[in-house]
């Protein structure tokens, strides 16, 4: 097999690394936010915020990957007989816990005079979160979010542990199945993930320029 | 009661803050430190009064301001919004903040929203008014402060004087009950300081209820029913301007009167 056919190969498995980091990374936004505003604003069950990113922070995922694909498939098979929504619910839980101590350091940013403000026009706490705080966050987090995005793309790769076809275990199957070429695939699969890793982060990052230009930061 | 637009009884307001003592360098421990910001304040407010507090920077103005407004909860003492008392278990604060516009004195505007914005966001989401409607009441809003002119600047383009107007525009669009201000134009440059004022001075003719903590006394003279002199957390003298202006009672306020015209007229 060539160069060029195994490229083919692996470039078939960029739509599923892409799903798994992109569908985390929004469930990652979903979770993060609440935790760290939960975290910030919540001081009474902010504990709880703590305990679970020390959770989902201190295990590593291939286990947390394994611990919930073939622990909970017997007793669970629906949701967690799917490996794909395994991946996602995993690496999404993972990536909140990130983008929670991401966020929290952005809604330093934005300041405590934005959420007085809101509250002295009639808002209730949460909805000045979100009506004034959750669309200043994203302006003070794109640097963080980038890097977030990137280590997704990479520890999506894990996900070959519960046996989806994505560009690892494409790479991996190419080396077990060829003449001994272990470095072809690897090689061209590392490449992948990083075309896959710098546009974002790059575009991000110029968003975010735009953005901090426009509200004079 | 319902005499009064807004009346406190017996506020206080306490602040521990842990403060590092220095004592050797190895044992730096925190001590916890108490501010009485506010002690034992009352005040009445009928509608269409104007009051202006003053007194020393760090006396607790602004503190009693947030608490007026319950953006502080006061430890002890009741805050009555008309009929409602404020500091009840239970009442319904956003809502009653909903009825009281507050000017800050860094502004706050929020930051992701251009003028019009600003102002047009507590329409919508607080008083849900119908979109039209809300439209038409920030544009009335922002030109009876005379802004029209940057509607669709965000914060950051604004002039400091601009965007303190629109501070104002965002505080009076919900017709509220009473307006409180802190410092309004303490912040400002001294070219900036008179366009707020002359704001200020049509809110006032157009019979609007205000507390104001300023020490813009030309102001205060001219605008003014009564003035509350304020330090260490307590009202020291309450008169109207001439009271203060000629001669006060209490040698307190007579040497912060002096300090403040001497100032005034050096610039
Ligand atoms: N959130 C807070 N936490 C702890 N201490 C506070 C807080 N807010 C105010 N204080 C303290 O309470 C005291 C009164 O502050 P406050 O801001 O109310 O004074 P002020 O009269 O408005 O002063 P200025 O004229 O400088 O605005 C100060 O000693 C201040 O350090
Ligand atoms: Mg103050």
């Amino acid at each position: 097999m060539d160069v060029w056919q195994q490229f083919i190969i692996l470039l078939e498995g960029v739509p599923l690394t892409l799903s798994i980091s992109i569908f985390s990374f929004l469930i990652g936004i979903v979770v993060g936010l609440p935790l760290a505003f939960i975290r910030v604003y919540e001081k009474e069950i902010s504990f709880v915020v703590d305990a679970y990113e020390k959770i989902f922070r201190g295990v590593p995922e291939i286990v947390l990957l394994l611990l919930f694909f073939f622990g909970l498939r017997p007793f669970f098979p629906f949701p967690f007989g799917n490996a794909f929504f395994v991946a996602c619910f995993v690496l999404g839980l993972r990536s909140a816990a990130n983008q929670s101590q991401i966020y929290r350091g952005a809604i330093r940013g934005v300041g405590d005079e934005q959420m007085i403000a809101g509250m002295s026009v009639g808002f209730s706490k949460w909805r000045a979160i979100w009506y004034i705080m959750i669309p200043q966050v994203f302006n003070f987090s794109t640097s963080g979010l980038g890097s977030e995005y990137a280590l997704l793309i990479k520890d999506s790769a894990y996900v070959y542990v519960i046996g989806l076809a994505e560009v690892m275990t494409r790479s991996l199957q190419l080396a077990k199945s060829g003449p001994g070429d272990y470095v072809t695939p690897f090689v061209l699969g590392a490449a992948i993930y990083i075309a896959l890793t710098f546009p974002f982060a790059f575009w991000l990052d110029k968003w975010g320029n735009k953005r901090k230009k426009k509200i004079g930061l | 009661m319902a005499d009064f637009v807004m009346e406190a009884r017996n506020v206080y307001k306490t602040y521990s803050i842990k403060k590092i003592k220095k004592g050797d360098a190895a044992c730096n421990v925190p001590v916890k430190h108490q501010v009485e910001a506010v002690k034992n304040v009352s005040l009445q407010i009928r509608k269409g009064d104007i009051k202006l507090i003053f007194g020393p920077s760090g006396s607790g103005k602004s503190t009693f301001l947030r608490c007026m407004a319950m953006l502080d909860i006061p430890d002890k003492g009741e805050i009555y919004l008309g009929d409602e008392c404020l500091t009840a278990p239970g009442a319904d604060l956003n809502k009653a903040r909903a009825r009281i516009g507050f000017v800050f004195q860094h502004i706050y505007l929020f930051r992701h929203l251009t003028a019009l914005g600003n102002v047009e966001l507590a329409l919508r989401q607080v008083l849900k008014l119908p979109k039209e409607e809300a439209r038409k009441r920030a544009l009335d809003a922002l030109n009876e402060v005379k802004v029209s002119d940057c509607i669709n600047k965000y914060p950051a383009q604004m002039s400091g004087g601009q965007a303190q107007r629109v501070g104002i525009a965002r505080a009076i669009a919900r017709n509220p009950d009473i307006i409180l201000l802190d410092e309004p134009t303490s912040a400002l440059d001294p070219e900036l300081t008179g366009e707020v004022i002359d704001t200020l001075r049509d809110l006032a003719k157009e019979g609007t209820t205000m507390l104001i903590v300023s020490h813009e006394m030309p102001f205060a003279r001219e605008v003014a029913e009564e003035m509350i002199f304020y330090d260490e957390g307590k009202v020291v003298e309450t008169g109207p301007p001439s009271l203060f202006f000629n001669a006060p009672n209490t040698d307190r306020a007579k040497q912060f009167m002096t300090r403040i015209i001497n100032r005034t007229t050096r610039e």
